[in-house]
């Protein structure tokens, strides 16, 4: 009872109030510094699989031998295909896989995004398993081109020699799919729609044979040119669309069977080089975080994803000397284990950080990193809505006067039990005026559909333009919205700081939601977003310029103009690859831009520009 | 005058909203529908349909085991063209309840029994929003716009209730009634609102009449009403499908919950979980547990019969078998009568702030159960809690302002002070 009463009593204490931006800062700054230490050895761990019925590696590879001279010989088919019109590469490709027993089929797509037209030709053949009965399928895919554009030679002679070689196998018990790709993002989502019959049946052909469930899918990926290239590493990728990732139990099944049974080294999110120190591994950890982050496919695998079908690509990398055959081994290898598959993958991390090829992190060590980023949100607008309840202090500096005048105010109140009397400020609630707070930080966010649109829908040759006006527009709408707000009814310092309030507890809101499916967003976003927590109303003519500069350099706009730059990326590009993965493959990374992060700036650069047009001097607060 | 073109402008809007919804976004409706915050197996529009499709190709519609909706529904909606071509006049039905709804909640805030009743006259009772924002509050709250535009059936019992409390609230008797008795039929738990609801209905009558009623005749007036009218529209269902079976199927479904897909509530999850042999058990207890607030909240606050009605809502919101955010979203158009107790309410931000939260946490922990599987079924249910965590914080919190208020009333002098528990 005593500790209830010295809990309500300590929640007027003026100190109170003060805490929560040192409480905010403390939660960035342990989210931050929790997701530093993540690459130890004390809180990563290693790799484990942990479905038993895998058996990676247990089974002797026979893809050898004469194989390596029908390998080679596709290899020369496909090279002599590369100049060929589209339809008679994909009848010789079709012929190949006919002649090696299998049913075939082809499937055409066309796909419009920022004005042009991306089309292409899937071509597949079924296996149908000696022991299956056609409840469940395995996916082997050669893309065309490769993300690079670079022709798959290698890769799509592979899976047109594996597939030749597995037909005459009889230990399959489950049916496998055989895909040559048009390419290696439009194709799979093309091919993968239609498979489970989301495709839009306009610009999209369905397909003419299926099989049962999808249960996993691996992509080849080696552009080595009809003379072969002997390469080094095996590069994993392993992103889905949207920060999806395939159950962790495929990706060590992959580098188990690579690396242990065949002694192809395996590397991860392009670290080429990595000798295991805290800087690779932290640096794997970020490019693993970014790539989740912007939510791109990454491969041909990402389109697999989404249908919950566990999917990886197997990039070759560098100069060594392991040739196609062992490439073609570890996918033998890889598949016999799949086979043995007597249900869905389910057993593993959907959750990971994977900093090394056999070390990673599971959601329950690493969500609390993003989760402390998006409780700040919350804690400052929890304390701002209580400071927006307090009647406005007369404006006494010194803090020490305060105190005392606070408590000798509270003693007149607690002796004076028979009087009813009007309590003092620091106790009285004010009443809120919330009409104008909730419904500019709500027009805001609908404000954020239009860019949304735009974006989309723009053509090519616009985005640019598009862009550079959206930002100017940005920078300057804050301004603009404050001016036309002081003109019709200034917003009162009460309704200021509510606005604030409203736009916080959202983006706190939408970014623990968010970190639930897609982390890295969550993560990089609020990052970005931290800075609206701290700021606050400035005065007139008082070193505004550094805020309204700070804040500038947060927008959305800046940001993605900046990174850009410093990936060496070209702004259109982006924008094209972003409209593309809206209409192609459901990506929604802008949405969360659009409709999360540049609601949540404008709101908070509206609440500093908001006292720049007002005559009204005494208007302050104190942060 | 004036009050007339707001509330034309108010009612336009609305129904401009709802229906430019519908229109822009065709894949909405079907959408929301299958959403299972809005759609219960026992209100969900999908089901509907089946049991419509099936009532107009002559099998009888409760054959399949998937429709659970009362028999009388089914002629209404097969007069409709098919929604599935022609949406337009099925959309228009629910706009329409919607309006109607707004405009019986627009009655019971004019009547002013949320402030003053026959037995009690709030001290704060010049705080009131007008009925005009009351009626807004209702008419564009998401989840009011949410269930508008998916269509489950709880639509139609949340405007019949209103209509009954409006009714109550303005002393005719035989409306309320008919009233009650419609959405009691439609969806069996309001008939527990009929204790405050005559309470309601009684003082009012006699504020009006200036002269004291006998409680007794009235009341067994009005259970009598209540029967024969229960009676009639059960042997109406039971002409239209020529046998008794759908009372299995309707109520029996409602009492029993056969039917475990998962919702907001706290039921289903309980239920998957409890071996067999506690079953019947624990549907008495739950089903107890939720009727015995109506006893004591009518007995604690005598004076004020609109608020035991309100509150109730609530507790149904969180507390019935197959609840959703229709659900929710009734009770939370009645909390906005009760604007003068505001001040007293400690938690509305934490409340408003969680019901904000599990809003959008929901549905993302419901896609990582069920399409990405990668979460499972305690992401969601514990989201559930969360969300009846929040409505239970507002009941609660406002039971504690309004019995606050009538403390203040009867002792003007501890107006404004901290109380403290002794």
């Amino acid at each position: 009872m005593s500790l209830a009463a010295s809990i309500l009593a300590f929640r007027r204490d003026g100190r109170i109030l003060k805490l929560p931006p040192y409480l905010s800062a403390l939660c960035i700054l342990v989210g931050v510094v929790w997701l530093l230490v993540l690459p130890l050895n004390e809180y990563s761990r290693n790799t484990y699989v942990s479905e038993n019925a895998l058996l990676p590696g247990q089974v002797h590879t026979y893809f050898t031998g004469s194989e390596h001279n029908i390998f080679r010989a596709y290899r020369h088919e496909v090279a002599a295909l590369v100049d060929k019109p589209l339809d008679e590469r994909t009848r010789r490709l079709g012929d190949i896989l006919r002649s090696s027993g299998l049913k075939v089929s082809t499937q055409k797509y066309e796909y419009s995004s920022s004005g042009r037209i991306i089309s292409g030709q899937n071509v597949y053949a079924i296996l149908q398993g000696p022991r299956a009965d056609a409840t469940e399928a395995i996916v082997l895919v050669g893309a065309w081109t490769n993300m690079d554009g670079e022709v798959n030679h290698s890769g799509v002679a592979l899976v047109l020699t594996l597939a030749r070689y597995f037909k005459r196998w009889s230990l399959w018990s489950k049916d496998i799919i055989f895909l040559i790709s048009g390419d290696s993002t439009t194709g799979p989502q093309a091919w993968v729609d239609a498979y489970h019959d989301s495709h839009s049946p306009a610009s999209i052909e369905p397909l003419s044979i299926k099989s049962g469930a999808l249960q996993g899918a691996i992509a080849i990926d080696y552009p080595a040119g009809p003379w072969g290239h002997r390469f080094d590493k095996l590069h994993i990728v392993y992103d889905g669309v949207n920060g999806q990732l395939p159950n962790l139990d495929l990706f060590n099944t992959a580098v188990s069977i690579a690396s242990g049974q065949m002694g192809i080294g395996c590397t991860l999110q392009r670290m080429w080089k990595h000798d295991d120190s805290y800087q690779e591994r932290l640096q794997t950890m970020l490019r693993g975080m970014i790539n989740q982050g912007l939510g791109h496919a990454s491969g041909p695998h990402s389109s697999f994803i989404p249908y919950h079908v566990d999917a990886i690509t197997l990039q070759t990398v560098g100069d060594g000397w392991h040739d196609e055959m062992s490439l073609g081994r570890t996918v033998e290898s890889l598949f016999r284990s799949l086979n043995n598959l007597l249900e869905h993958l389910h057993q593993s991390f959907f959750f990971y950080l994977l900093m090394q090829a056999n070390r990673f992190v599971s959601i329950g060590t690493y969500l609390p990193s993003a989760m402390l980023i998006a409780v700040n949100f919350t804690i400052t607008s929890i304390a701002l809505w209580v400071q927006s309840g307090r009647a406005r202090k007369e404006p006494t500096p010194a803090s020490t006067d305060r105190k005392i005048s606070e408590k000798s105010d509270m003693t007149v109140v607690k002796m004076d039990s028979m009087v009813a009397i009007v309590p003092e400020p620091i106790i009285a609630i004010v009443e809120r005026k919330l009409f104008l707070p909730l419904a500019f930080v709500s027009s805001a966010h609908f404000l954020g559909l239009l860019p949304l649109y735009i974006f989309n829908n723009a053509p090519q040759g616009a985005l640019e333009a598009c862009f550079y006006l959206t930002g100017l527009l940005t920078i300057s709408l804050p301004y603009l919205a404050a001016f036309t707000l002081s003109f019709f009814r200034r917003p009162s310092t009460q309704e200021t700081t509510l606005i604030q309030c409203f736009s916080l507890l959202l983006l706190g809101m939408f970014l623990s939601a968010l970190a639930t499916l897609n982390f890295s967003l969550s993560f990089l976003v609020g990052l970005f977003a931290a800075p609206l927590t701290f700021v606050r109303p400035i005065m007139p003519a008082r070193r505004s310029n550094e805020k309204v500069v700070g804040l500038n350099l947060v927008n959305p706009i800046v940001v993605i103009m900046i990174a850009t730059r410093y990936w060496g990326a070209d702004v259109v590009n982006v924008l094209v690859q972003a409209a593309e993965g809206w209409h192609v493959w459901g990506m929604w990374t802008q949405v969360v831009v659009w409709l999360v992060w540049w609601p949540a700036w404008f709101a908070g650069a509206v609440v500093v520009a908001g006292t720049l047009f007002s005559n009204d001097a005494t208007e302050t607060k104190e942060a | 005058m004036a009050v007339d073109k707001q509330k034309a402008l108010l009612f336009g809007a609305a129904a401009a909203v709802r229906l430019l919804l519908f229109t822009a976004f065709p894949s909405l409706p079907n959408l929301l529908t299958g959403r299972v915050e809005i759609s219960t197996p026992v209100t969900s529009f999908k089901r509907l349909q089946e049991g419509v499709f099936l009532y107009t190709h002559n099998v009888s519609p409760y054959d399949g085991g998937v429709f659970h909706q009362a028999p009388l529904l089914l002629p209404l909606f097969s007069l409709l063209p098919n929604p599935a071509s022609h949406p337009f006049a099925t959309n228009l039905l629910y706009t329409i309840v919607d309006l109607l709804g707004a405009n019986a909640l627009m009655q019971i805030a004019e009547t002013g029994q949320s402030v003053s009743s026959r037995l009690f006259t709030s001290s704060r009772k010049d705080l009131r929003w007008s009925t005009i924002a009351v009626g807004a509050s209702f008419l564009f709250n998401p989840f009011t716009v949410a269930t508008c535009i998916a269509r489950p059936t709880s639509a139609l019992t949340n405007f019949f209730l209103l209509t009954s409390i409006a009714k109550a609230a303005q002393g005719a008797s035989v409306t309320c009634i008919l009233a009650l008795s419609f959405a009691s039929y439609l969806s069996l738990h309001p008939i527990l609102l009929f204790p405050p609801l005559l309470l309601l209905c009684y003082d009012v009558r006699v504020t009006k009449s200036k002269r004291s009623l006998n409680p007794l005749a009235f009341s067994l007036s009005h259970i009598f009403g209540l029967v024969i009218a229960l009676a009639l529209l059960l042997y109406l269902s039971t002409l239209l499908t020529g046998s008794w079976e759908f009372l299995a199927a309707t109520y029996g479904v409602r009492l029993l919950l056969p039917d475990l897909t998962p919702n907001v509530g706290l039921w289903w999850y309980f239920f998957i979980e409890m071996f067999d042999s506690f079953r019947e058990f624990f549907l008495g207890v739950f089903w107890l547990h939720m009727a015995s607030y109506v006893g004591g909240l009518s007995f604690r606050l005598r004076r004020q019969p609109l608020f035991v009605v309100s509150s109730l809502l609530g507790i149904f919101a969180i507390f019935q078998p197959y609840p959703s955010i229709a659900d929710s979203a009734l009770y939370l158009a009645l909390v906005p009568l009760y604007r003068h107790i505001f001040p007293l309410m400690r938690y509305s931000f934490l409340a408003a702030s969680t019901l904000f939260y599990t809003s959008f946490l929901g549905p993302a922990f419901y896609y990582l159960w069920i399409y990405a599987g990668s979460g499972n079924a305690n992401f969601f249910y514990a989201i559930t809690l969360v969300w009846s965590l929040g409505l239970s914080v507002i009941v609660g919190d406002s039971l504690y302002a309004a019995l606050r208020d009538e403390w203040e009333v009867e002792r003007p002098e501890m107006h404004g002070k901290e109380i403290r528990r002794i």
